[in-house]
């Protein structure tokens, strides 16, 4: 059998860099929880020396010549105590050319903090001169403004009482953090009223974890340090209950070329790894994740939220809701609403929003994702889509001018964005219902549309791929049963991978993507545990026997009785109605399911599991533990 | 320090970089973009920003900014500037030494900035969600919105009526709004399906208006902005990004546009002459300019800035390198 590519890149990665990563390297951890707490924690610890023994190692560079290190390699250093004559001068290196934004300014921050005692006094200075001299781009998205704004606050905090002309800002230490300060509580709140813009984000994560960590270690304010920790629980929270085996799946705000296929080649995935031990860490520890390691040793991992994250006996259904980044232009609503839908099953997961428009790039709306022991390598997924591409849609949420929009975003970390076989993006052309591990996705695309037609993602690790006479395409996912209903006609065509965002070129590792051409589509989707059946065939048997129907013309709309027994009937642009009950969208909950739940505007995060409850309230910053009497579940 | 100039000076063009017409004589500045797909956090490998045509070439002003999308100046006192960028509205007081971020966190994305002639202490941010104002050179900035749509504010360009305080257009997503006491109240004079980039009033007669349109051509006014009428000979298939007069000849029009390069009228846009050839392909234009002596700049995407001194048909290069121009911007002298 032909080696796929990936694990030869993982054995020749592995081979040259013997010692390097031991977990990345290592089979796939168990996915079996640590009950004991001292166990748990003492795993915990050792994860985190492993990152920071390979970052004061040289990272990827695998070197002791301190001029080659980066700032992350050098905070490892300064944790170690390891050279920190070298790390001074490598520090004053590497500020004669600051940065411009905030990719550059947590980092910066991490060794102005972590070098307080220990670097040079000059390694200090010029950081501080960086920040006088050198303009920071506040950015245009989420995670940079909470980047740029908690470095800026911690900064300010580090120098206070220093006059404007000693800020790139221009503004006094005190201006400084009362900006910081304010956006950074209006952040907090909206998060925990309305929801998360960039939810679900399989890399940005780091972006909002990484200074959350700063700020709950660092702050001279408690109460800010105070909102640092209950963040940091409520993101690793809802990590935790919406991943499979420690790997995150969609729907997700913001993703990327790869990890939207290869599922677990994300940050999330280190932070999985990290926090709860039971998926393997991504290669260099995705990088930015280096520089929550200093610190990581003062995060004590809730056991609820451990237990969120590796427990899946029983089934999970948690209904959310977010937001959509700003739109700025072509749209009704600056930040419209986003429902979620997450199924959660021991061995694959469903989940969804309900489509449109969301994020103008690098969206991805819903999925079926099944569990592997090794996901390392794999595309344990399997979706369809509109690969929808238009400059407005950019525009509404970029100041952009409108022709080079497209172009452009494709250098900047989106690739596919205007490929007609793209497998990423939202289109406001797509409509979306979930019910626990059913979805249908419709689809009525005008004519004259860029790429007037959808995608279906079959994976090369799906096994048994059958194209039933009933219509329906039948397969295997790790243990999962699946049954994929494209409602048009359709090819098939080379499904060629990113194995990232910045990727120059497509591989062709397997798999293909049913494209079907035709402006009025859709596509059904039902899963099962192949232990639910006492073969494949009784499944495909199940499937078909189940009444369907659906009509493309004038207006996609399907009626169906699901595997669970539930009837649906969806029509694009109608609301979905279940057993003849129309969903009611407008009370949905900000979090609502068996271990997370809050109500919308509330700013109150109750996270329970079994016995244990642990209650995160940002209206009196406090975190309420309780092992109540009664469990509400397993 | 200037940027080196063999290219002006092969072509000759040492011409004085004002122009006296009258009373007026102009500076000539740009806000520009120098790397090549920049990308937040990178490095900033060229000094980016607000560049002043001086001595046949380029002297840098002020900060290495590659988001300026405009600048201003008092017209008491050049040293006191103001540009407009990601981060909001910047401010120095003192040549462009020390700069201030004027706004605060809920302000961001500023696409220009324009100084009241007839007030100077008035300034008009254009944001992505509407319109800032400052009535203490940049000190403090609020929301003047009454009157502007609560969606569809979306404004690319703002112009002041140098003829009169407190007047000033707006070109947003829904068209081109009109406040005539200093954005207490706006009120739209054209209604647009998509945003309008550019406005401009001439330097020759303050009661002619052009605006460059996303999908409605070029529009122009000639009763100072009350009245708008689409430019039937200028070509509307294409959004057109810029719009400029020449202050040495009112009969001169250019416009800027992506996919339709460079045009120009030599009849007061009574006809329209692709000015394109000579530029590399795919000339792609940013923006048109026209310096105080009547050279025609044109910025070409992912190349140099070229200058022409015939308006439009022979091109050179110009000694800015690989130059994205958000904006060209006259500036009149102060009449001592």
């Amino acid at each position: 059998m032909r080696r796929p590519f990936f694990s030869t890149f993982l054995f020749i990665v592995a081979a040259l860099s013997a010692d390097a990563q031991p977990s990345f390297e290592a089979p796939a951890p168990s996915a079996t929880p640590v009950l004991d707490a001292s166990l748990r924690r003492a795993a915990y610890l050792r994860r985190v020396d492993e990152v920071l023994d390979w970052a004061a190692g040289g990272g990827n560079a695998r070197t002791d010549d301190p001029a080659r290190l980066d700032l992350a390699m050098i905070a490892a250093r300064i944790v170690r105590g390891q050279d920190l004559p070298g790390c001074s001068q490598r520090v004053i290196d590497l500020m004669r050319e600051p940065g411009t934004g905030p990719f550059w300014m947590f980092p910066s921050v991490c060794i102005a903090y972590l070098g307080r005692d220990r670097l040079s006094p000059e390694a200090l200075a010029s950081i501080r001169t960086a920040w006088r001299t050198t303009r920071q781009m506040r950015g245009d998205t989420e995670n940079h403004f909470v980047m740029y704004y908690l470095s800026l606050y911690l900064m300010a905090e580090l120098y206070p009482d220093e006059p404007a002309e000693s800020w790139y800002t221009g503004k006094s230490s005190a201006e400084n953090l009362a900006e910081a300060r304010a956006f950074i509580l209006h952040w907090i709140d909206v998060t925990t009223t309305l929801g998360q813009a960039e939810f679900n984000p399989t890399h940005y994560i780091g972006e909002y974890v990484i200074p959350l960590q700063f700020l709950a270690n660092w702050s001279r304010d408690p109460a800010m340090r105070q909102r640092g920790r209950m963040m940091l629980d409520w993101l690793f929270a809802e990590l935790a209950a919406n991943t499979l085996r420690g790997v995150l799946r969609g729907p997700n705000s913001r993703t990327d070329e790869g990890s939207v296929i290869e599922r677990w080649n994300a940050m999330a995935s280190y932070f999985s790894w990290l926090l709860f031990g039971h998926t393997p860490p991504t290669a260099g520890y995705s990088g930015w994740g280096l520089y929550f390691a200093p610190l990581a040793k003062n995060y004590e991992v809730p056991e609820v939220i451990y237990r969120i994250a590796t427990d899946r006996r029983s089934d999970i259904l948690q209904r959310d809701r977010a937001r959509v980044r700003r739109f700025w232009r072509y749209s009704d609503e600056l930040s419209p609403a986003v429902h979620k839908t997450n199924y959660l099953r021991k061995d694959y997961a469903v989940g969804s929003t309900r489509g449109g428009r969301i994020d103008p790039l690098q969206s991805h709306v819903w999925d079926v994702t099944w569990a592997e022991a090794d996901p390392r390598g794999k595309h344990n997924t399997l979706f369809s889509l509109h690969p929808h591409s238009a400059s407005e849609i950019i525009q509404a949420s970029f100041v952009f001018y409108p022709e080079p929009m497209i172009k452009g975003v494709t250098f900047e970390g989106k690739p596919s964005y205007d490929s007609p076989d793209k497998v990423m993006g939202s289109s406001p052309y797509e409509q979306v219902f979930q019910d626990l591990d059913t979805v249908i996705a419709l689809y009525d695309i005008p004519a004259g549309t860029r790429f007037p037609h959808i995608n279906g993602f079959f994976s090369k690790d799906l096994t048994d791929v059958t194209e039933h006479a009933s219509g329906w395409i039948f397969a295997r996912g790790g243990n999962a049963f699946l049954a994929y209903r494209p409602l048009a006609a359709y090819h098939w065509i080379k499904y060629l991978h990113y194995t990232s965002g910045w990727a120059k070129t497509r591989l062709d590792l397997g798999g293909r993507l049913l494209t079907s051409p035709h402006l009025r589509n859709g596509t059904i989707v039902q899963a099962a545990t192949a232990d639910e059946f006492p073969d494949f065939a009784a499944f495909q048997a199940a499937i078909t026997a189940l009444p369907l129907t659906f009509a493309l013309d004038p207006t996609p709309t399907v009626a169906m009785t699901t595997l669970r027994g539930r009837a649906l009937r969806f029509t694009y642009g109608q609301t979905p109605v279940v057993d003849g009950r129309a969903v009611d969208y407008g009370r949905w909950k900000l979090f609502e399911g068996p271990h997370l739940n809050a109500e919308i505007g509330g700013r109150r995060l109750t996270l329970t599991h079994g016995k244990l409850e642990r209650v995160l309230d940002l209206n009196t910053l406090t975190i309420t533990d309780r092992v109540n009497e009664v469990a509400a579940g397993p | 320090m200037p940027l080196s100039r063999p290219a002006l000076l092969l072509l000759g063009l040492l011409a004085p970089a004002t122009f006296a017409a009258g009373a007026t004589a102009y500076d000539f500045y740009l806000c520009a973009n120098l790397n090549r797909n920049y990308t937040i956090g990178a490095k900033v490998a060229a000094h980016n920003g607000v560049y002043q045509q001086a001595d046949g070439g380029w002297r840098h002003v002020g900060y290495n900014d590659g988001t300026l999308t405009a600048v201003a100046f008092d017209p008491r006192d050049r040293n006191v500037v103001y540009t407009s960028a990601l981060n909001g509205l910047w401010r120095s007081l003192d040549g462009g030494r020390l700069w201030r971020n004027c706004n605060d966190w809920d302000m961001t994305e500023a696409r220009d900035v324009a100084l009241d002639p007839n007030a100077p202490d008035h300034v008009y941010l254009a944001l992505p969600d509407g319109i800032a104002v400052s009535t203490d050179r940049g000190q403090t900035l609020v929301r003047r919105e009454h009157g502007l749509p609560l969606r569809g504010k979306y404004t690319q360009v703002l112009h002041v009526d140098r003829t009169r305080a407190g007047r000033v257009f707006a070109g947003c997503e829904t068209g081109i709004y009109l406040t005539e006491d200093g954005a207490q109240r706006w009120r739209r004079v054209l209604a647009t399906r998509d945003t309008v980039y550019d406005l401009q009033q001439s330097p020759h007669d303050p009661r002619l208006w052009l605006a460059a349109t996303h999908g409605a051509g070029l529009q122009r006014s000639v009763d100072n902005g009350l009245t708008w009428t689409q430019v039937a000979t200028a070509p509307a298939t294409h959004p057109l990004y810029n719009v400029t007069f020449d202050v040495t000849r009112p009969e001169r029009l250019a416009l800027g546009s992506w996919s339709l390069g460079v045009l120009t009228s030599e009849d007061g846009g009574q006809t329209w002459i692709s000015r394109t050839a000579g530029l590399p392909a795919p000339q792609h234009v940013w923006r048109v300019g026209v310096d105080p002596s009547g050279r025609l700049y044109a910025s070409v995407a992912t190349q140099t800035l070229f200058v022409s001194a015939d308006f439009g048909r022979t091109w050179q290069p110009d000694t800015i390198a690989a130059a994205q121009v958000n904006k060209f911007v006259l500036v009149p002298r102060r009449t001592p």
